[in-house]
């Protein structure tokens, strides 16, 4: 299998990009109506959500409260794939019930992740709202999940993948169209 | 009358001190000289090694009592295939072999379904219990070489002295299975470094040294012959070795397994490495190599224990003792003892026909003209594989399935007949 | 790295690397006992048997909880219920087993090597609850957890494990998880109990107690069966504890911050006395507690692993 990546947006797009995220999130959740939470999804939505974090703390001057969920315990498809890779950290400190919540994850595509952390979200509490902020969404979910807040919107065959790559200090490393062929 | 030369091969006729290439004639049943045959049969056997049929001192029949893992039939079929010509039979039949009936029983069928001879082996007390001492002289009368608990061992010293003062006054040795029940306590694997690390009880090797100390009191006190067989432990070799010095009457016998496997097979739990005496340590097993290159043990035999695959397939702790040995004696002790340069290929010779035949008591066994012709046949170089498929044994509990070996036995003639022929 | 394996049997089987997978898993899933809702739907639609051939209860009672807490279907079986009373050979009870359609097998059996030799035989997963004196592997990752959690590393800690070693499954599956990630073991009992073979793998292999928990950062304490001192191996119960049990004077001499651990039921008197049991050293309550994330972590990764 050879892997073929193409570029399809920039780091400095992807910068820009996160940039009018954190904006829209502010506005939409001014902390004179209790603000947000966000919780970033493992792998590549939690960098994101450290980014737009950051972001509304320079935007808003308060800082929203900050967790990290991964979903392999409420996955579906157990058993039927490859085998398992390890557990990432899951850490809600904060009490969600009543609060809104803003799940982050880097690109939006058959919906199935986030079905899985809405049903781990709600184990936690009873939150008053949970909206969706996706870096790409691809636009065609397999489930009825829509996004709230979107970086770019993307249309690909199905046997395209799409790469969001942050480096070790979350700076955006761009956004890659994969193509993987025997 | 069928007459046949075997033409061209190496004879190893170890009584006769011959080794040499030549032929080799037979007559009707018996050996005889190559010129006087009218219409022989040729045979050309170059590149193959001829000598006087190979003897198995331990083999387990299973008939009457156990025919669904072999009988009399199939069991010599595979003993033909291994290179036997005559086989013991173990008593530990069910019914056992303590009385002259079962003999009879047993000479009858191997006369009718046998294939090689078999020569029966009576129980020196009754049901091999160990608590009373059989009909040893009936048996006698009824034809058996030799007596045997084998399976088991006469715990009572006193009733062993018994039986070994009156056996001698009827001639027959004896061959015991040496092992103390008490401190062999019910375990399933050698007592060492593996049976600690895998938590399995374990049988001393002290429970074999001790019963072989005990023989050879007996031996020397009483001066008649006791055999000791599946010698396995590096300490008896010892106790044989010093006694055999002193001029006692006492011999020994290893197996193929244990002079080619250890205890460490056992960490996969398979069942085709259970038997008894156990699977000994690696220094055990290089010494039992040691006690056969130096004339300590003068006979290898198989144990040959089938049992079927539902008895076998089971926890480890559960499952019966033994592994099918017959068809692969010649291979795996060839391939261990000659081929990495331990011992001769005529002492290997020894080791099957005149070692086994002294124990017995036999007053010759050589290819003289007038002997039975009971002759085995070997390709010393052939090459294989192991394939537990093609054994004519009923049962499939051998460890070597896949083994790579060399020397296949290649022919088999059992009183001038060919049971088994690979040529 | 990832979970490939579909049986869980010894961890003379696993890599460090394995090891360390599996105490990570168990991390994330003690979480999930300590929030409001102790459930995750990982085993959702999945069918578990518990199948105690040699009877248990706490163990038992740990994997159950396990599995609800993983939302799997479970059945229990034990042996005195069980058709291996009848005759049925323990495959062929297995097999039976497997044709239900079952996922994951949780066996404790007597003889060493049953669940090695049914999970050669079957598709759906087994994990080792237990087989004999040979291994308990859920047992053993559970003690090391508790000591990862505690102090920080397993690497370079002495550790040492008092009492019936010979017939102890945790002994030995302590054993190889330790020295797989790099403990220096140290086994310590009557002469009796406690065979030198283990030195031959790099045990120090002691039969004083004071010698042996000296330098311990870990002890973890075996519980002696009645059945030995029947079986002649020591004279008297009473004999073990002046000899082998911890008590507040042996305390003195080992370090402070030494683990007292167990694996549970604990004969207070016996391996250590009640101060011992209930004191601040002791870890043995959240042994229990890690157990359970363990067996789930262990229960999540071999599912993962069996295919349909």
């Amino acid at each position: 299998m050879t892997l073929r990546k193409k570029q399809i947006y920039s780091a400095a797009e992807m910068d820009r990009a996160i940039g009018d995220m954190a904006a829209a999130i502010a506005a939409a959740f001014p902390i004179s109506n209790g603000g947000c939470a966000l919780v970033g999804i493992h792998q590549f939505g939690v960098p994101l959500a450290e980014r737009l974090h950051d972001g509304i703390v320079k935007l808003t001057g308060s800082e929203p409260e900050f967790g990290k969920l991964d979903i392999s315990m409420y996955r579906d498809d157990i058993g039927n794939r490859n085998p398992l890779p390890l557990i990432r950290e899951t850490e809600i400190d904060f009490d969600i019930n009543d609060r809104t919540i803003v799940l982050v994850d880097d690109v939006l595509s058959s919906g199935r992740t986030i079905r899985a952390a809405l049903d781990a979200l709600t184990d936690y509490g009873r939150p008053k709202a949970i909206r969706l902020a996706v870096l790409v969404d691809r636009g065609e979910p397999e489930y009825p999940i829509r996004a709230d807040f979107v970086g770019f919107k993307v249309q690909l065959p199905a046997d395209r993948k799409v790469a969001v790559s942050f480096d070790d200090d979350n700076r955006s490393g761009g956004i890659d169209e994969v193509d993987w062929t025997k | 009358m069928s007459e046949y030369i075997l033409k061209n091969a190496r004879v190893i006729d170890p009584n006769r001190n011959i080794d040499s290439i030549g032929d080799i004639g037979v007559a009707g049943k018996v050996i005889e000289e190559p010129a006087k045959l009218k219409n022989p049969k040729i045979v050309d056997l170059k590149g193959k090694v001829v000598s006087p049929g190979f003897i198995d001192l331990h083999v387990h029949l299973r008939q009457p009592g156990n025919t669904q893992a072999e009988t009399i039939a199939t069991g010599t079929a595979a003993a033909a295939a291994g290179g036997f010509t005559s086989i013991v039979a173990m008593p530990n039949t069910t019914p056992a072999a303590d009385n002259a009936g079962a003999i009879e029983f047993l000479r009858q069928n191997a006369a009718a379904q046998g294939v090689v001879h078999v020569l029966p082996c009576g129980n020196m007390t009754k049901e091999g219990k160990g608590e009373e001492m059989a009909g040893i002289g009936s048996l006698k009368s009824a034809g058996v070489v030799a007596l045997s608990d084998d399976g088991k061992c006469i715990q009572d010293h006193a009733l062993m002295r018994h039986v070994v003062e009156y056996a001698k006054s009827f001639g027959l040795p004896i061959l015991d299975h040496c092992e103390d029940n008490h401190l062999a306590a019910g375990g399933v694997m050698h007592e060492g470094k593996w049976s600690v690390l895998l938590g399995m009880r374990g049988i001393s090797g002290a429970a074999e040294e001790l019963m072989i100390a005990r023989n050879i009191i007996l031996a020397r006190q009483i001066d008649w012959q006791i055999h000791m067989q599946h010698v396995s432990v590096k300490e008896s070799v010892k106790l044989l070795r010093a006694a055999r010095a002193e001029g006692i009457k006492v011999t020994g016998e290893a197996t193929p397994h244990h002079i080619s496997l250890t205890d460490e097979c056992i960490k996969r739990y398979d069942t085709n490495y259970k038997m008894n005496p156990p699977l000994r340590s690696e220094s055990d097993r290089l010494a039992v190599i040691e006690g056969i290159a130096d004339g300590t043990l003068t006979a290898i035999a198989t144990d040959h224990a089938p049992h079927t695959r539902t008895a076998k397939e089971v926890e480890f702790d559960s499952a019966p003792c033994g592994i099918v040995g017959l068809e692969t004696a010649v291979p795996v002790s060839y391939t261990i003892l000659v081929k990495a340069g331990i011992i001769t290929l005529p002492h290997l010779i020894r080791l099957f026909t005149t070692g086994p035949a002294d124990i017995l008591r036999f007053e010759r066994y050589d290819l003289a003209v007038g002997s039975t012709a009971d002759i085995t046949v070997i390709d010393p170089d052939a090459c294989y594989k192991v394939d537990k498929n093609t054994f004519r044994t009923k049962s499939r509990n051998t460890p070597f399935h896949g083994m790579d070996v060399q020397c296949r036995p290649v022919l088999t003639m059992v009183a001038g007949k060919i049971v088994h022929q690979e040529l | 790295m990832q979970w490939t394996k579909k049986d869980l049997l010894c961890l003379y089987d696993l890599s460090a690397e394995e090891i360390e997978f599996i105490l990570d898993t168990a991390a994330e899933f003690k979480k999930v006992s300590q929030r409001r809702v102790k459930k995750v739907p990982a085993l959702r639609g999945k069918t578990v048997v518990n199948l105690f051939v040699e009877p248990s209860t706490r163990t038992r009672v740990s994997f159950e909880l396990a599995e609800q807490r993983l939302s799997a279907d479970i059945v229990n079986m034990q042996a005195q219920s069980s058709s291996l009373l009848k005759g049925e050979t323990l495959l062929d009870t297995v097999r039976n087993i497997e044709a239900l359609q079952v996922d994951l097998i949780v066996m404790r059996h007597s003889a060493p090597g049953a669940q090695a030799f049914i999970a050669r035989n079957l598709k759906c997963g087994v994990v080792n609850a237990g087989d004999g004196a040979h291994s308990h592997p859920t047992q053993a990752l559970l003690d090391i957890f508790t000591i990862r959690e505690k102090k920080g590393r397993v690497a370079g800690l002495n550790v040492a494990v008092i009492g019936d070693i010979i017939h102890s499954r945790v002994a030995r599956s302590n054993i190889w998880g330790l020295l797989k990630l790099g403990a220096k073991v140290t086994v310590a009992g009557p002469a009796t109990l406690v065979p030198r073979e283990f030195e031959e793998i790099g045990v120090r292999v002691c039969h004083n107690l004071k010698d042996a928990v000296a330098d311990a950062d870990v002890v973890n304490l075996l519980r002696i069966q009645r059945e030995r001192q029947t079986a002649g191996f020591f004279p008297s119960i009473g004999e073990y504890a002046r000899f082998f049990g911890i008590n507040n004077d042996t305390l003195k001499y080992m370090k402070p911050d030494a683990l007292i651990m167990h694996p549970g039921p604990i004969n207070r008197g016996v391996e250590l006395t009640g101060d011992v049991a209930d004191g601040e050293q002791s870890v043995i309550l959240e042994q229990v507690t890690n157990g359970l994330a363990i067996r789930m972590a262990v229960l999540y990764l071999v599912a993962g692993c069996v295919k349909k």
